[in-house]
C-alpha cells in the first residue's frame, strides 16, 4: 500500500476526519522544489485549538510571503487517530503537501501552555526526529521553539535546539535565514547552532551548562562558548503598523474555537496585575493605528469571507480610541453583515456607548473578571478595580439587553482567607441583584451567571514567581467550600481541574532537570494533558517519582530573594529588581498604578525606545 | 432572480460534512463580493439552498446550490468569481440563471448517479458478478438505518439502474425527500448476494449527478429541467 492509500484507510475510520484533511481556503501550498527553505510549523495541540491561534496565522503568512522559503502546518492528532497511524505506520504529516516533519529544514513549535510539552515529545517522534537535541545528526531538522512558555525554557531544554525569546515577526526571517546559510553551504548542525545564538532574542540552551547546589536549587548557568551571551534579550517590535500582519487568514471547514476574524489591535498591557505572566512578556504597551485596522479588517473580510471580528489583546478596553474605531468598523461591516465583538473586556474601560454599538449586531454573554472577591485581595494582585466599578458595567449591560454573565476569579492567590472566597459568592449575589434592579419590561429574559474559579498557577517572571502554590489539600478544601457558597440559584459554577494546575506549576517554574520527567510521563503514555479525558495525573507521579524529584520542590516552594531562579538569564526586559518591589508591595496589599499614568520603571525603560511611556529617569 | 450553480465536492474534502460544507459556500460567496441577498433578522444569513445534502465521507461531481441574489449578475461572472473565492477541491463547473418563481430543487429531485469504487479488486469483481442474480429476484431486502435502528426494507424499487465495470460499480438510484436508496444499503445488498457480507467493503463513493424528470417522465440532470 502507498502513503496516500494509508491515509484514506485511516480517514475513513477516524473520528472527526476533517481535522486531518487540510485544503482549506487561503492556505499556501507553494512548490517544495521552488523554496529552498521548508519550515515545518508546529502546533502541540489539536487543529481545532492550533487553528483558533493568531500567532500561527501571522507566522504561516510571514513565511510564506517569502519567495525562499515555504511553512506549512502539523498538529497533535488524537489518540484515535495517533494509534491508527501507528498501526499502518504511518509518520506525522503536513496538512499542506502531506510530507513528514522530518522533511522539513526546521522544526518550529509555539509554546503557548505547558500543559502541551509532552504532545512536543509524540509529534517529534511521530515525526520521525530524535527526541533529544543531543541525538540529532547532520540530516535532522534544527527544532525551535517560541511563544510565552519559551521565556522559561529549561523544561525545554534537552528537547528543543534553539528558543525565540519575545515577539516573532522579525526574529523569524533571521533565524531561518541562517539555517538556509546551513543547508546552501553545508554548515554542520554545531556551527548552525552557534550562528543561531548570534541572533539577538536566540536561546540555544546547548551552549550553557547548569550547576546545582545540593539543595536542588541553581547554582550557576555559564555559556561554555563565546557565542552565547550571559543573559539573552527578548525581541521587541517596537512599530506595530509597520511590521507584519496578515492580510489573509486559512478559513477552516470544519468549526473551530474561534472561527473568526482575529484583529490584533494592540499588543502589552499597562495594567499591571501582579499574577499575570502576559502583561510582564508583552511590554511595553504599543497600538495599531485605527487607519492600519481599518484597513486589515476589510481585507480580512475581503479573504476570508467571515462573519465576524474579534478585536484582540490584553486589553482591548485600554485601546486609546476604541470608540472610533468600533463605529468605523460597524459602519464599514454593516453591509457585509459583519458583527463585531470584544472578547476581552476590561471591566473599568468598557464604554457604555461601545456595549450599546455592539448590542446592534449581535448580543453574546459578557466576560468580567475580577479575578477575586474581595478588595484586599484585588489589591494584593493589582487588579484595579473596584466592586463599584463592577456593578455599574454589569448594570449597563443588564441594562442594554443583556442577561448572561460571566465572571472569572482565581483561588489559591498568596495571602488568600475564606473571607476571600466567600467574597466571589457576594459578587455574585450582588450581580443578581442588579439584574432583578432593573425592571422587568427593561431586561431580558433568562439571567445566567456563570462563576468559573480557577486554581492560580505561579508563573515565572512576575511578583509571585517566588510564591508557593497552595498544595493540592488546601486547593481541594477550598473548592469544597466555594461549592458549599455558590449554591446559589440562578449561578452556575465552574471550577479547574486542581492536578492540572499542579503540573503546570511544576513545568512553569521547572529547571533543566525536570526535562526527564516530561520524558518518562510521555514514556508512560502522558499525551494530550491539557484534556480532561487525556490527563493522566497518576503517570505524572510515577514519573516524578523515578526520576527521583520532587513535584512540591517546583510547586509549593517559597523561593529566596537571592535564589537563582532557572530563567534569570532570560531577560524578560523587566528587572528582577523590580517585580521583587512589586512582591514586597502585594504583600502590603499596596497598589501601583497603571504605567500609563506614569513610568512605575519596571525595567523596559534601559531599552531606548522601546516603551512610548516609558520615564528614562525612573530606576 | 436565482443563481443555481454546479459544484465540486473533490476527494481530499470528502470527510466534510455537509453542515460545514454549507458554511464553506456562505463564506466563499461572501469572498466573492456578488450581491447576493440576505435573510432579515437578527442574524442575517445568505438566502442559498442545496438540491441535496451530500453524506460524509462521499464526493459530489455535480452537486447544484441555490442562490438567491439582490441583483442581476451573469452567469460568467458568477463562475469567474466564485471560483476564485472558492478552494480548490470545491470549484464550480457551471452557473444557471433562473427567475425566482423557478421550483425548489429539493422537490424536483428524484434520483441520483453514483460511481462506487471498490478498493479491493477481488471483491469488485465478486459484487459485480452478483448483480445480475440480485437483479433478478422480485425482492432485494436490505437494511435501513433509522435513528433509531435498523430496518429491513425492499430496495428493489429503488434501484433505476447498475452495471459493473472494472472496480468500478456505477448505479442510479431513487432519491426524493420522501425515500432514498443510500449507496452503502445497495453494497449490503450486493455483498449478500456474493456470499461476503461479513467482510470490510472500503468503498470510495461520488455522487456524479442529481436527477429530476422532464415532460416525458425520462430523467434528466437536475440543472436542465
Ligand atoms: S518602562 Fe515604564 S511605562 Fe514602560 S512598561 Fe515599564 S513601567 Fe510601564
Amino acid at each position: 500500500m502507498d502513503l496516500n492509500d494509508k491515509i484514506e484507510k485511516i480517514l475513513e475510520k477516524v473520528q472527526k476526519a476533517p481535522r486531518y484533511t487540510g485544503g482549506e481556503m487561503n492556505t499556501a501550498v507553494k512548490a517544495w522544489d521552488e523554496c529552498p527553505l521548508h519550515f515545518g510549523f508546529c502546533f502541540p495541540d489539536t487543529y481545532e485549538v492550533g487553528m483558533s491561534h493568531l500567532g500561527l496565522k501571522i507566522l504561516y503568512g510571514l513565511i510564506n510571503r517569502e519567495s525562499w522559503s515555504l511553512c506549512e502546518r502539523f498538529f497533535m492528532p488524537w489518540t484515535d487517530m495517533t494509534a491508527l497511524m501507528e498501526e499502518e505506520q504511518v509518520p506525522l504529516l503536513s496538512m499542506e503537501s502531506r510530507r513528514p516533519l522530518n522533511a522539513f529544514d526546521v522544526v518550529g513549535f509555539t509554546l503557548q501552555y505547558e500543559m502541551s510539552f509532552s504532545n512536543i515529545l509524540a509529534m517529534l517522534k511521530m515525526g520521525g526526529i530524535p527526541l533529544e537535541g543531543k541525538d540529532r545528526g547532520e540530516d535532522d531538522p534544527i527544532v525551535v521553539a517560541g511563544g510565552p512558555c519559551a521565556f522559561n525554557p529549561e523544561p525545554l531544554a534537552d528537547f528543543i535546539d534553539a528558543f525565540m525569546i519575545g515577539d516573532g515577526e522579525d526574529v523569524m526571517t533571521e533565524l531561518n535565514r541562517v539555517i538556509l546559510e546551513r543547508k546552501e553551504k553545508g554548515l554542520s548542525r554545531e556551527t548552525c547552532l552557534k550562528n543561531l545564538a548570534k541572533l539577538e532574542g536566540v536561546y540555544v540552551p546547548s551552549l550553557y551548562d547548569v550547576a546545582y547546589n545540593p539543595d536542588g536549587t541553581v547554582a550557576s548557568v555559564t555559556p561554555n562558548c563565546p557565542e552565547a551571551l550571559a543573559t539573552v534579550k527578548k525581541r521587541v517590535v517596537v512599530d506595530l503598523n509597520s511590521t507584519y500582519y496578515p492580510e489573509e487568514f486559512p478559513v477552516p471547514y470544519t468549526e473551530v474555537i474561534f472561527d473568526r476574524i482575529m484583529l490584533e489591535i494592540m499588543r502589552g498591557c499597562t495594567r499591571g496585575c501582579r499574577f499575570c505572566q502576559a502583561g510582564i512578556l508583552y511590554r511595553p504597551v504599543r497600538e495599531r493605528s485605527m487607519e492600519k485596522l481599518i484597513d486589515l479588517a476589510e481585507k480580512l473580510q475581503q479573504s476570508t469571507g467571515y462573519e465576524e471580528i474579534s478585536l484582540s489583546s490584553l486589553s482591548s478596553g485600554d485601546y486609546s480610541c476604541l470608540p472610533e474605531l468600533i463605529r468605523e468598523l460597524m459602519k464599514r461591516m454593516k453591509e457585509k453583515r459583519v458583527s463585531i465583538s470584544l472578547p476581552s473586556l476590561r471591566i473599568d474601560s468598557v464604554l457604555k456607548e461601545s456595549l450599546e454599538e455592539t448590542q446592534q449586531v449581535r448580543k453574546t454573554s459578557l466576560t468580567f473578571a475580577p479575578e477575586a472577591g474581595t478588595q484586599r485581595m484585588r489589591d494584593v494582585i493589582n487588579k484595579g478595580v473596584t466592586e463599584a466599578d463592577l456593578l455599574e458595567k454589569v448594570r449597563d449591560a443588564f441594562e442594554g439587553g443583556w442577561s448572561s454573565v460571566k465572571l472569572y476569579f482565581m483561588s489559591g492567590l498568596p495571602t488568600e482567607t475564606t473571607e476571600d472566597l466567600d467574597g466571589i459568592a457576594d459578587l455574585a449575589r450582588k450581580v443578581i441583584a442588579e439584574y432583578f434592579n432593573v425592571p422587568k419590561t427593561q431586561r431580558a429574559k433568562g439571567l445566567r451567571v456563570t462563576v468559573s474559579v480557577s486554581v492560580f498557577v505561579p508563573k515565572p517572571f512576575t511578583p509571585f514567581q517566588w510564591a508557593p502554590q497552595d498544595t493540592l489539600e488546601t486547593i481541594i478544601g477550598k473548592q469544597e467550600h466555594l461549592k458549599q457558597v455558590l449554591n446559589i440559584k440562578g449561578v452556575t459554577f465552574h471550577w479547574h481541574e486542581p492536578y492540572v494546575s499542579y503540573m503546570e506549576a511544576c513545568f512553569a517554574r521547572g529547571d533543566r532537570r525536570i526535562g526527564a520527567v516530561l520524558k518518562r510521563a510521555w514514556e508512560k503514555g502522558c499525551i494530550l494533558d491539557g484534556w480532561n479525558e487525556t490527563f493522566r495525573y497518576d503517570l505524572w507521579m510515577e514519573a516524578f517519582r523515578e526520576c527521583g524529584l520532587d513535584p512540591a520542590f517546583y510547586a509549593n516552594r517559597e523561593r529566596a530573594e537571592d535564589e537563582i531562579l532557572p530563567w534569570d538569564h532570560i531577560d524578560s526586559g523587566v528587572t528582577k529588581a523590580f517585580l521583587w518591589r512589586e512582591k514586597l508591595k502585594s504583600e502590603r496589599a499596596e497598589t501601583t498604578k497603571d504605567c500609563r499614568k506614569g513610568c512605575n520603571g519596571c525595567g523596559i525603560q534601559r531599552w531606548k525606545g522601546v516603551c512610548a511611556y516609558a520615564n528614562a529617569g525612573s530606576v | 432572480m436565482r443563481m443555481l450553480a454546479v459544484f465540486e465536492k473533490g476527494e481530499r474534502i470528502r470527510h466534510i460534512g455537509h453542515l460545514d460544507i454549507q458554511r464553506s459556500v456562505q463564506r466563499g460567496l461572501r469572498r466573492s463580493g456578488l450581491p447576493v441577498a440576505y435573510s432579515n433578522g437578527f442574524n442575517p444569513h445568505i438566502l442559498i439552498t442545496f438540491a441535496s445534502a451530500l453524506s460524509t465521507g462521499a464526493c459530489g461531481k455535480r452537486e447544484i446550490m441555490d442562490v438567491t441574489m439582490a441583483e442581476e449578475v451573469s452567469t460568467d461572472e458568477f463562475l469567474e468569481r466564485m471560483n476564485k473565492a472558492m478552494p480548490p477541491e470545491m470549484q464550480l463547473s457551471e452557473a444557471i440563471a433562473v427567475d425566482q418563481k423557478h421550483p425548489a430543487l429539493m422537490a424536483m429531485l428524484q434520483a441520483a448517479e453514483y460511481d462506487l469504487l471498490i478498493r479491493d479488486p477481488v471483491q469488485a469483481e465478486k459484487l459485480t458478478a452478483a448483480i445480475p442474480a440480485m437483479m433478478a429476484k422480485e425482492t432485494i431486502p436490505a437494511m435501513r438505518k433509522t435513528k433509531t435502528a435498523l430496518k429491513e426494507c425492499d430496495i428493489k424499487p429503488l434501484i433505476y439502474g447498475l452495471k459493473g465495470e472494472g472496480q468500478h460499480i456505477y448505479a442510479t438510484l431513487v432519491l426524493t425527500e420522501r425515500e432514498a436508496c443510500k449507496p452503502g444499503m445497495l453494497i449490503g445488498a450486493l455483498s449478500a448476494e456474493a456470499g461476503i457480507s461479513g467482510e470490510e467493503i472500503r468503498t470510495l463513493i461520488t455522487r456524479t449527478a442529481l436527477l429530476g424528470r422532464d415532460g416525458q417522465g425520462n430523467l434528466v440532470p437536475l440543472e436542465r429541467l
